[in-house]
């Protein structure tokens, strides 16, 4: 009697075995909501303060990583408020300074000749992460890509470039070029990296995929994307003479005072701390210093070589600055 | 409830149960799967929500950081449009305003803070349920540079999913139906296919024990083992025997498999292919062994029959030898009651057998018994030792018996006495001749001793004989010496008659032997005294048989022998009556008898065990000499045969064609039977 009732028992719980899993199911936290309770959302406004951008060399998230820590030192130290834009091509930097939007740009030379003829005024300036306060392009190509042993054999290949706006990434490896009697007609292609942001990434990427033959980045850029490749691959063809680094400049009509004590914060921004060691070295530098317009005169020279060159080139079709895309017609 | 299932048909249960299991598994199966299958699809709806609302904080940290709220509403709105469970969407800033959303009527005000990333700025899942619908509502932190810069939500309408959900079990629970029902069909016709089988093998069962020891149908052969071998053994058992197996011989002829093997060493047959075509499943094996069941049973039940026979011939063997005995026959068992009796034995007891069985012995009373049977048969049973006795006892209507009691112990299989045989058998016979035997072992010493006596004393008394002749010349006949010498001569030859007579009967005389014809024999003696016999009114009748028997024997003997036989018979009648001689020829025997029935005055009972004895005589002192019957005693048995008196004589002798005279006695029959050649006298 007991046998048959056990073994009834576990039939029972046999054909129960299923309703039992019913409870082993994976379920979340309900949270009771009223949907019929609605508003209108308004538009978000910022408060005012003042804007900084960062020339978008890179995405918006590493300008942001980069930056931000240097901005949010800034406000603390200047006591002001501070805020980062993020334009998302060299001309909407360009026109964000022109319309007032940036108050604080961070750029590289060329851009900043350009921004000066706006009416942009130098204050500071970078040291590199080595120190110096210049820095230099570099001409790179595949390193397997044999019929590139020295600069004349670029001559009919095709060339990324990282934008025409670009210092290290293109004017100053075409001033190279013309410095070595190579013109920009002489490249079967010239090619500029499709943005936004990201350009430097991509011009060394394409080299490295073999899309094109020779790529200009600036330098240091190789750094960016080691995770991405193996740097193995790639081979540093030439690399151009040094021009005066990144700059800050304040756009037209900004108070003096204020910017006299931004860049105060900034100048007062040493490797030797640690925190502040951290936000340099965020920002690819490892100090600011002071910078006056005519630092930037050797860049002015070099565009209007390249001007010049454009003028004279049979290839009527080089574009003036900026330029989008070069094509060789032969 | 056990009852009604152990009493429900076998079909019914095995059909009852393959369904119950069938159901069982397919509820079971469908639960579980259908379990399974919506737990993977909420986790993959979760899992695929999760990457939605990871892919749009990915891809809108950009514009949030540019703030570029159309692109930030593009790309909710967009997410609505690649995936229809996508119920809403939208982004809040690291300040908690709402940056862009998928809502067209207004913001839900609850909903903003109904979920929202952890503390950690991990994601966070909830369930929002809005009473009308229920949302998996995902938050995913949108970073950049390691901060976070704000919140994507994204909620997916779990009814959407529920009713994938639904139409899953819908489909699984069809699937499982269709199977469900497919597998009772199988399992149906399984279930028949199996009962019909073992119903078969039930009533196969059935018949055997009816007696009908047919061979199963349900078990036929497929293929034949000659067949298969091409064997052409036609000695073999097997061979052209469709009804058994071969393995099921103990002895076959082939040399393949199974040579010397019993027919129960199957291991062999395992690689036979007569094996392997013709054998089956565990019921067809059950059925085969049913065949050999049957067969076996056919067999002994014919040996049992044939035994059954024997037996029953022996007991009506035994029965008629038990009955038939003319001894008495009784069983009695170890308690005194009487087991089995024959009909002797009733009939000496005058009472019927069933009378007798089942009574003790005491209660039956019987002459033979004593006052202490009982004890004696307990000491038999016990001692185990026989008991044998000659009783004489008197019957009521005055004659004695002899019987030889003789009571055996009976025992078991254990030799243990379990009981009495007892056997009386009437030995008055018996007793008789065995006094016959001792008288005629005194007759034969008596008869050498005369013989011897006569012998010596024939010479003197010759010599008397003869000097009385001599000395009667010597006197006158009227002298007185003449008349005692004519005496002394008559008692010598008388006494010369005597002596003659006794070496007779010693058989010291030789007697010469020749082929002569019975009837003549008589005859003679017959013309001799019938003239004589005539005189004193006593006719002789003799009936002959006419088939002229020839015996080998002394004719002078054998006339004196009827000489003898006749004087007696006139002697016994005296006046009036009649002598009745007849003869008859048995072929078979190879004797020839002659009965010489008178009517005279006969034999007292007492008497005639004597009459053959020498000297004895009923006659007066002078009358005879008592040696003619020990004298017709001594030829007829010098000849081979025997002679012997009844009296009275039977009426068929005496009167066969007689008429009865005034002094009609109760008559004396002599019998004498001779063996018709010369190899009997031997």
């Amino acid at each position: 009697m007991k046998h048959h009732t056990f073994r009834a028992f576990f039939l029972v719980l046999l054909l129960c075995f299923p309703l039992l899993l019913q409870g082993c199911g994976e379920e979340v936290p309900v949270v009771k909501v009223d949907f019929s309770k609605r508003e209108s959302i308004k538009v978000p406004v910022p408060e005012p303060a003042i804007t900084y951008a960062y020339l978008p060399q890179y995405s918006h998230e590493i300008s942001y990583a980069r930056h931000n820590p240097l901005i949010q030192y800034l406000a603390k130290e200047t006591g002001l408020p501070m805020r980062q834009v993020f334009p998302d091509t060299f001309e909407e930097h360009i026109r964000m300074v022109e319309r007032g939007e940036i108050d604080i740009s961070f750029s590289n030379p060329v851009v900043y000749v350009k921004l000066a003829q706006l009416g942009s005024t130098a204050f500071a300036r970078i040291k590199e992460p080595d120190g110096r306060p210049a820095f230099r392009g570099q001409i790179i190509v595949h390193a397997q890509n044999k019929a590139i042993q020295k600069l004349e054999d670029v001559i009919g290949k095709r060339w990324i470039a990282v934008d025409p706006y670009s210092a290290g990434g293109y004017l100053y490896a075409l001033g190279y070029f013309l410095d070595h009697g190579i013109h920009a007609h002489n490249f079967r292609e010239i090619a500029f990296a499709p943005g936004p942001g990201g350009k430097q990434e991509k011009a060394a990427l394409a080299v490295y995929a073999g899309k094109y033959d020779v790529a200009s980045v600036r330098e240091g850029a190789l750094d960016t994307v080691k995770d991405k490749i193996n740097l193995q691959h790639i081979r540093v063809l030439a690399v151009t003479p040094e021009y005066p680094g990144w700059v800050y400049s304040a756009r037209k009509g900004m108070n003096k005072e204020i910017v006299s004590k931004i860049a105060d914060a900034m100048f007062k921004l040493s490797m030797k701390d640690s925190s502040q060691a951290a936000i340099l070295s965020n920002a690819r530098t490892s100090g600011i210093i002071p910078a006056t317009d005519t630092d930037y005169d050797a860049v002015r020279t070099l565009i209007h070589k390249i001007e010049a060159d454009r003028v004279t080139s049979s290839l009527p079709k080089v574009p003036s600055l900026p330029v989008q895309q070069v094509t060789n017609a032969e | 409830m056990l009852n009604r299932i152990s009493t429900m048909r076998f079909r019914t249960k095995l059909n009852a149960g393959m369904s119950l299991i069938i159901i069982s598994l397919s509820l079971i199966l469908a639960v579980l799967v259908t379990h399974i299958a919506a737990n993977s699809l909420v986790h993959e709806t979760k899992r695929r929500g999760q990457v939605l609302a990871d892919n749009i904080a990915l891809r809108t940290t950009s514009s949030m950081l540019s703030g570029d709220l159309l692109q930030m509403k593009e790309m909710v709105d967009e997410l609505r449009t690649v995936d229809k469970d996508v119920a809403y969407a939208f982004l809040i800033n690291s300040n908690n305003q709402i940056l862009a959303h998928t809502f067209t009527n207004g913001f839900p005000v609850d909903l903003k803070y109904a979920n929202g990333i952890t503390t950690t700025d991990q994601p966070s899942i909830k369930l929002v349920d809005t009473g009308s619908d229920k949302f998996y509502d995902f938050a995913v932190p949108v970073k950049a540079g390691g901060h976070v810069i704000g919140q994507a939500r994204l909620g997916l309408s779990r009814s959407q999913v529920q009713s994938v959900v639904n139409g899953l079990i819908l489909t699984i629970s069809i699937v499982t139906g269709i199977t469900l029902l497919i597998s009772v069909a199988i399992s149906t016709q399984f279930a028949h296919k199996i009962t019909h089988r073992l119903g078969m093998l039930g009533k196969y069962a059935e018949s055997i024990v009816r007696g009908e020891l047919k061979l199963n149908q349900t078990s036929g052969l497929n293929r034949n083992c000659w067949e298969v071998y091409k064997c052409e053994q036609t000695e073999c058992p097997a061979y052209g025997n469709t009804d058994r197996r071969c393995w099921q011989f103990g002895e076959t002829l082939c040399t393949n498999y199974c040579s010397n093997k019993s027919a129960r060493d199957l291991d062999n047959c395992e690689e036979c292919p007569v094996f392997a075509r013709n054998s089956g499943d565990e019921i067809h094996e059950l059925a085969e062994t049913f065949d050999v069941m049957s067969l076996s049973l056919r067999g002994h039940i014919a040996e049992l029959e044939e035994a059954k026979n024997d037996l029953t011939q022996q007991q009506e063997i035994l029965r008629t030898i038990f009955e038939s005995s003319p001894d008495q026959l009784s069983l009695i068992d170890k308690e005194g009651t009487y087991v089995s009796v024959n009909q002797a034995f009733a009939s000496f007891v005058k009472k019927t057998k069933e009378e007798i069985v089942g009574k003790k012995e005491y209660e039956i009373p019987s002459l033979l018994n004593t006052a202490d049977t009982l004890q004696e048969t307990k000491q038999i049973i016990s001692s185990g030792t026989p008991v044998n006795r000659e009783v004489r006892i008197v019957l009521e209507d005055g004659s004695r018996k002899w019987f030889n009691v003789l009571k055996v112990p009976v025992h078991d299989e254990h030799k243990q006495s379990i009981g009495v045989l007892g056997t009386a058998r009437d030995i008055t016979n018996v007793k008789d001749y065995q006094n016959q035997l001792i008288h005629s072992q005194k007759l034969e010493s008596i008869g050498k001793l005369a013989g011897g006596v006569a012998h010596e004393i024939n010479t003197p008394l010759g010599i008397i004989l003869g000097y009385s002749q001599l000395l009667q010349e010597d006197f006158d006949k009227e002298e007185q010496v003449h008349k005692d010498l004519v005496v002394v001569e008559k008692q010598a030859k008388f006494c010369r008659k005597i002596v003659a007579d006794l070496l007779d009967f010693s058989h010291q005389t030789k007697s010469q032997k020749k082929e002569m014809c019975f009837n003549n024999s008589i005859m003679e003696v017959v013309q001799l005294v019938r003239h004589a016999f005539k005189l004193d009114n006593v006719e002789i009748i003799p009936n002959l048989d006419d088939r002229l028997p020839i015996i080998y024997g002394n004719p002078e003997q054998l006339k004196q022998v009827w000489m003898n036989l006749m004087s007696n018979a006139i002697e016994a009648i005296g006046h009036n009556g009649v002598i009745n001689i007849h003869t008859k020829l048995d072929i078979n025997k190879g004797t020839i008898s002659a009965w010489f029935t008178d009517s005279g005055t006969g034999i007292a009972t007492n008497d005639i065990d004597s009459i053959f004895d020498p000297f004895f005589s009923t006659k007066p002192v002078g009358k005879g000499t008592g040696l003619g019957l020990s004298v017709s005693f001594g030829i007829i048995q010098d000849h081979g045969g025997q002679i012997s008196a009844i009296s009275p004589a039977p009426k068929s002798l005496l009167e066969d064609g007689a008429t009865r005279t005034e002094n009609w006695g109760p008559g004396t029959s002599f019998q004498v039977v001779l063996p018709l050649d010369e190899i009997g006298y031997e």
